[in-house]
């Protein structure tokens, strides 16, 4: 077997059917995607090259520049919040609790679940008639706090934030969990016997050495919030008033509300840009370090 | 080792290629097969979006096309059906690729169709109908569905808007069923007095709201200032669009929407309505079924009524807000454009009577001599609203061209929500495109 993975030209023929694959449906759309967002194109019949003005529209239009505002704010929201969050969960079962992989499984349900699922989940939570949020403020003499989270400005933001935020901690929470585990124990025994505290530890040795999952799951979090869509679109479809607006979900009511697939195209590439290039700093940040 | 590798790399290729045969066959029945099949008869294909439990069509259809392959055997009808949103873009695909299939069905005439008209995708009818068929359509509908003077479609079944009252929370409330602005005004006072919530929008989905106000405006403006803004938009921006705005948003202020309305979809609406918890709704009659439905809450005490005119507005209420939009095309790559059309007459007339009995929509066909005592009373109120209309005006976001009608829908939410003045939002109405069709 050995003698057949050092062989190139079976490695070349085992990895070709995935690549094949790859290329057509991410390569390819890729550059599908960056002719098209050159054009002032209605998806139907001959576009018009227009050089760069979809890009030059997008930076200069108030209502793109809310939606990378908003997908900023999510990826901000998603490293101070979301993944500490993560990172006290891992090490708290990490340091062998009692019903480990109970709690482990549990956390790590949501990440199972639909999105879609999730999202209708939180509608209901969310409802201002009858949901579960503003009937448990009520039954606790807070009535005056109960208001329509999804459909007000001031809180659509902060309510569409929370699922996906809940739904991938359990994600983050497995990736740094099976990285403190491979720590080896002979360190940690040396740091008890140096007599250093458990949070002295975590500080001191676990965190530190958890840097390459860390780096990973910053990257994975970073870019599934610029990419974020399916739950903001069903949750509140990027409403009210755009007021969470995504570029994800601006590129799919310019492509398939309004039929500017040109300008469309223009936005998605920008998610893809932004992602490339957040990911590049990132890996950056951590070499330098 | 080498021949196990041999081995597997052939059949890996094996597969893909059997893989890539059946993705081709797969296309090539799925596209146009409108060969003849041996016997020397004719298949056409037919491509429709009436798949759902609750859809009357969906019914009907088969039966249809079952007759008529029973009474055609040389022109045999092959239909596929997909669900909405999948079919709006299954549609899209092969239309772009000129692979439709000879028959399909094309959602609300102007930003959906429109494109495929222009880029000649559809064939023109007109030369194929008769005096005959023109003379079985409800009065006025012949024109409606003419597009520069020419025909691609015919219409199925007509959807009209009106205001649905719940006649037993009215009754809690003391209120009266409103026929005017003032009484409209008085009753969500009496309403909201009474702890009821007057009247509800899904405003998620932001077309509900868009039908009140497009209602409002053709009520204050009248059905020839309408038309005249679509043409010429800058005349959106006019005292009479402005007061109508005004309305919209003094409805808002006191109180008339439910409170959550931003966050509640269309449907949520709906089930609202259903279950009594809203006294008004403004909505085209694909609701009726909805609401005669054993398991609503309302059954029996809902009534149909056109929206109340204004004291100082220009409209009348026999201008009528809807019309009839949806029907099936025919696809000029079509090998037999004849029999397409001549099944394309057969159904539409079929699909449109048939359906109306079946409470699908209200017909945009002759229904002299049709038992309508089935019918239920909210489909009956409506078909005889239908009966005074003067003239139709379809809805705003099918006349508009497509980021037009997007703007649309959003100034209005920001107009709900009192985001912008009236005065603001005329000026930035004016600011839309004129309308591609011929109104």
């Amino acid at each position: 077997m050995n003698s057949v993975f050092s062989n190139k030209t079976a490695i070349a023929i085992f990895v070709l059917p995935t690549l094949l694959i790859f290329c057509g449906i991410v390569l390819v759309p890729i550059f599908v995607s960056s002719y098209y967002s050159v054009l002032d194109w209605d998806g139907v019949g001959k576009g018009a090259f227009i050089g760069l003005d979809n890009y030059v529209e997008m930076f200069t239009d108030a209502r793109a520049l809310h939606s990378i505002r908003n997908s900023f704010l999510f990826a901000a929201a998603s490293i101070f919040i979301q993944l500490p969050i993560s990172l006290l969960l891992a090490l708290i079962l990490a340091s062998s609790v009692r019903g480990e992989g109970f709690y482990r499984t549990v956390y790590f349900i949501p990440v199972l679940i639909s999105t879609v699922v999730i999202a209708q989940l939180w509608s209901k939570i969310y409802n201002a008639d009858y949901g579960l949020l503003n009937t448990l403020l009520d039954n606790i003499g807070l009535s005056g706090l109960a208001q329509d989270w999804l459909g007000q400005k001031k809180t659509a933001l902060a309510a569409s934030f929370i699922p996906t935020l809940w739904q991938y901690v359990g994600y983050h929470m497995l990736l740094m969990y099976a990285g403190a585990k491979s720590i080896s124990q002979d360190i940690l025994e040396a740091a008890k016997i140096d007599g250093a505290s458990r949070i002295r530890t975590a500080f001191s040795i676990t965190i530190p050495l958890m840097k390459p999952i860390l780096k990973v799951c910053l990257v994975f979090s970073v870019i599934g919030a610029f990419k974020v869509f399916d739950l903001v679109y069903v949750l509140t479809g990027g409403g009210p008033l755009f007021a969470t607006e995504v570029p994800s979900t601006l590129m799919y009511t310019t492509i398939f509300n309004t039929y500017r697939y040109g300008y469309g195209s223009a936005v998605s590439v920008f998610i893809i840009l932004e992602c490339l290039i957040f990911t590049v700093l990132i890996n950056k940040f951590f070499k330098t370090e | 080792m080498k021949a196990l590798l041999k081995r597997s790399m052939s059949l890996v290729l094996a597969l893909g290629l059997a893989g890539s045969l059946a993705a081709c066959s797969s296309n090539s029945s799925g596209g146009k097969s409108s060969e003849g099949s041996g016997s020397g008869s004719i298949k056409l294909t037919l491509w429709d979006q009436s798949v759902g439990n609750t859809d009357p069509s969906a019914k009907l259809l088969p039966q249809i096309i079952e007759k008529w392959n029973k009474e055609h055997p040389d022109v045999q009808i092959e239909r596929t059906g997909t669900t909405g949103e999948q079919y709006k873009t299954k549609i899209k695909t092969s239309l772009a690729a000129n692979e439709a299939p000879d028959l399909f069905y094309g959602m609300g005439g102007g930003s959906f169709m429109q494109p495929y008209i222009e880029s000649e995708n559809v064939l023109e009818i007109s030369s194929y109908l008769t005096d005959e068929i023109k003379s079985k359509m409800a009065p006025g509908m012949a024109e409606a569905i003419e597009t520069d003077g020419k025909i691609y479609t015919l219409p199925v079944y007509t959807h009209i808007a009106n205001l649905y009252v719940n006649t037993e929370l009215f009754d809690k409330a003391g209120a009266k069923i409103p026929t005017t602005y003032t009484e409209l005004l008085d009753a969500v006072e009496k309403l909201k007095a009474a702890g009821i919530t007057p009247a509800l929008i899904g405003e998620k989905d932001r077309w509900p709201g868009m039908y009140w106000y497009d209602m409002i405006a053709m009520r204050q403006a009248g059905h020839d200032a309408v038309i005249e803004a679509f043409k010429d938009p800058a005349k959106w921006d006019s005292p009479d669009f402005v007061a109508a705005a005004a309305k919209m948003q003094e409805l808002a202020k006191v109180g008339a929407f439910n409170s959550s309305m931003l966050s509640m979809s269309y449907d949520e609406m709906l089930g609202a309505f259903n279950a009594g918890s809203g006294a008004m709704m403004f909505q085209a009659n694909w609701v009726n079924a909805g609401i005669e439905d054993p398991s609503s809450a309302t059954k029996g005490k809902v009534q149909v009524i056109p929206f109340p005119v204004f004291e100082d507005g220009k409209g009348k209420a026999t201008e009528i807000f809807g019309g009839a939009v949806d029907g099936f095309y025919v696809s000029s790559t079509t090998k037999h454009p004849k029999e397409a059309v001549d099944f394309l007459m057969y159904l539409s007339e079929q699909l449109g009577t048939q359906g109306y009995l079946a409470g699908a929509g209200l017909p945009s066909w002759n229904i002299d001599g049709l038992d309508t005592s089935s019918l239920s009373t909210l489909d009956q109120s409506a078909a005889d609203i239908m009966k005074t209309a003067t003239s139709f005006i379809t809805w705003w976001d099918n006349i508009l061209p497509a980021e037009s009608a997007e703007t649309h829908k959003n100034l209005i939410a920001s107009l709900l929500a009192g985001d912008i003045t009236p005065e603001e939002f005329c000026k930035q109405m004016a600011q839309l495109k004129p309308t591609e069709l011929t109104l």
